[in-house]
């Protein structure tokens, strides 16, 4: 299966899978949760692949405990049990003693819609960002997603990959397109201001920006997958003279990348006219499609649309 | 000492048993000295089971190498009751793990020593302090081990208090299922947790039928006797397959200083004035 025609976890996965085949130290570990790709990895690879249960305090300690034997070990869960369930474990155990540990969330922003509050994922880059040496990246399509375990295994330290099960259609056709080290990317180049995205809604930001801009109004927009550490210097270089940014993302506005560029934008002293769009602190408690609900809390691109141009009105 | 061989018949002599409870009134001197100079420091805790570590680093059971604190061969030892680091600070010094000297320096400004193992100090494989880690990352360099075909041992100090966390259970449900004969856990039992008794609190009970029900095998021994400790830990050195073991170490609180011992206050308490001169007192090594 070519990487391009599938979600961001098999693409995920089936990298890790053929780095794991060339590399014994290559760890998977899950806890209890699925990927089409495991299967390979049980039956080719059963001495590099652990279904720990569900049990995931303890599958961040084991991982721990392996990667202080050099190996290079992946979790893996849907983003609330990967992150907050074992939240104390990452922080003393992986941050504290800065292990390589790739913790690997699957579920984005609203991603698991049928399942409720339980299952969502708005608060995790905030929780990561907020520890000491975690890297973050918050992956936007399949191509990149297949990518970055790449850079996840040549790195010293622990990470946390935002995933999601969706990742078509593509943002990135080849590889080539990708500077993974750079941390983001300029996909539109902009005169008069930019919408930064991140995760999926990279995509749904390139899908804006085309509706609005004209001859009078051209708005550019950053793929921002490296959350942490971000990429200072290079993103100002871009975004300096812009007469406004736009941030989008499908998690808390509170502590996700409005949080994290609204403070960068204060270090710098800019002056630039800052609008975020992301969900409200407010637990989700409607049940349907992901479309349905991004429609319910004005993250679908009509009502992106609809907001920018009267935010947009108001700045004239 | 430490890298050497010990046989599996090897009997402790009654001049190696002396050699290691002088060196358990040193350590439990120097816990004291250090915890009233720093005013800080869990001194009851760490005289709970200064007895154990005494026998695991001076025995001959652990292998480690001080001039090569990372040595690939060494057996990894995980504090995870960290507030003990009191205990084994003095002991990784005394073996040459770093200059003595700094020990004064416990909880002081700008030190690498405080009140919970750090995993800077030479000789301390892992950061602890926040109760039910330490058995999960034990079990984790166990199964690496495993798989490597390594032969070093997996060892995880718990306190009793420690083991009310569910993740302390989800790690001995994780070795059993994986058969970790090469993991050890050793339960400083002395039912005393910071502020009660374990009975008055969460009681454990019955503490070795529950290890058992989750495929570990259970010894059971006096805490404070070096040849308990000696033979339940030496049985573990020549497994190579089976089950993880666990040994239940019936300790008491505050062990070595008579108004300590058992006395739930002394959790936080450092002895001063006429206190400190009686615990001193107490500490002196008596030869029986």
């Amino acid at each position: 299966m070519k990487r391009w025609v599938i979600g961001m976890r098999d693409a995920f996965f089936n990298s890790l899978y053929n780095l794991a085949k060339k590399d014994k130290n290559i760890i998977l570990v899950t806890s209890d949760t699925g990927a089409i790709c495991h299967d390979a990895f049980k039956k080719k690879l059963s001495s590099q692949y652990i279904n720990i249960g569900i049990a995931e305090q303890n599958m961040v300690g084991v991982a721990a405990g392996l990667a202080m034997s050099k190996k290079i070990v992946f979790i893996y869960a849907i983003i609330p049990f990967a992150t907050m369930r074992c939240y104390e474990q990452i922080r003393v155990a992986l941050c504290g003693m800065n292990l390589p540990v790739t913790v690997v969330g699957i579920g984005a922003g609203f991603d698991y819609s049928t399942l409720g509050p339980t299952h969502h994922g708005y608060e995790d880059v905030g929780l990561m960002n907020l520890l000491p040496r975690m890297s973050i990246y918050n992956v936007s399509d399949s191509m990149m997603a297949g990518e970055i375990t790449k850079t996840c295994y040549k790195q010293s330290g622990p990470q946390y990959i935002r995933l999601d099960r969706e990742g078509l259609p593509l943002i990135y056709r080849r590889a080539k397109q990708l500077n993974i080290a750079k941390g983001f990317t300029v996909l539109k180049e902009g005169r008069d201001g930019y919408i930064i995205g991140t995760g999926r809604m990279a995509f749904t930001a390139l899908k804006v920006a085309e509706e609005m801009s004209s001859a009078s109004l051209k708005i550019g927009v950053i793929d921002l997958f490296r959350v942490k550490p971000l990429n200072k210097e290079m993103i100002w270089q871009v975004i300096k003279d812009s007469r406004f940014i736009i941030t989008l993302e499908e998690h808390f506005v509170c502590g996700g990348i409005a949080s994290i560029l609204g403070q960068f934008l204060l270090e710098k002293n800019a002056q630039i006219p800052f609008k975020t769009i992301g969900l409200a602190n407010e637990f989700c408690r409607k049940y349907g499609t992901r479309e349905y609900l991004r429609r319910l809390h004005h993250l679908d691109q009509d009502s992106i649309l609809k907001s920018l141009q009267s935010w947009l009105r108001g700045l004239d | 000492m430490a890298k050497n061989k010990i046989p599996f018949n090897k009997r402790l002599t009654a001049k190696e048993i002396m050699c290691l409870r002088r060196k358990a009134s040193w350590v439990r001197a120097k816990i004291l000295k250090m915890a009233v100079r720093a005013g800080a420091g869990h001194v009851a805790s760490s005289f709970s089971c200064t007895d154990i570590l005494v026998v695991l680093y001076y025995s001959g059971l652990l292998k480690f190498n001080p001039k090569n604190h990372s040595w690939p061969g060494r057996d990894r030892f995980i504090l995870s009751k960290g507030q003990a680091a009191l205990a084994l600070y003095p002991v990784l010094a005394d073996l040459g793990f770093f200059p003595p000297s700094k020990l004064m320096t416990f909880s002081q400004n700008g030190s690498i020593l405080g009140g919970l193992t750090e995993s800077h100090v030479p000789g301390v494989e892992a950061l602890t302090g926040s109760l039910g880690q330490g058995l999960s990352i034990a079990a984790g360099i166990a199964l690496s081990a495993k798989i490597d075909n390594k032969k070093y041992l997996s060892v995880a100090l718990l306190g009793d208090g420690e083991c009310h966390e569910g993740s302390v259970w989800e790690a001995a449900m994780f070795a059993g299922h994986h058969h970790l004969h090469n993991l050890i856990a050793i339960i400083d039992y002395n039912r005393l947790s910071a502020t009660d008794f374990l009975k008055h609190s969460l009681d454990l009970e019955p503490l070795k039928d529950k290890w058992e029900s989750f495929g570990w095998e259970v010894e059971l021994v006096n805490g404070h006797s070096c040849e308990d400790i000696f033979y339940a830990f030496r049985k573990a050195r020549i497994r190579t397959f089976g089950k993880p073991l666990v040994i239940l170490a019936m300790t008491v609180k505050g062990k070595g200083v008579s108004f300590m011992e058992n006395k739930p206050i002394w959790h936080y308490r450092i002895p001063a004035g006429k206190e400190l001169k009686i615990a001193r007192k107490e500490l002196t090594f008596k030869q029986l």
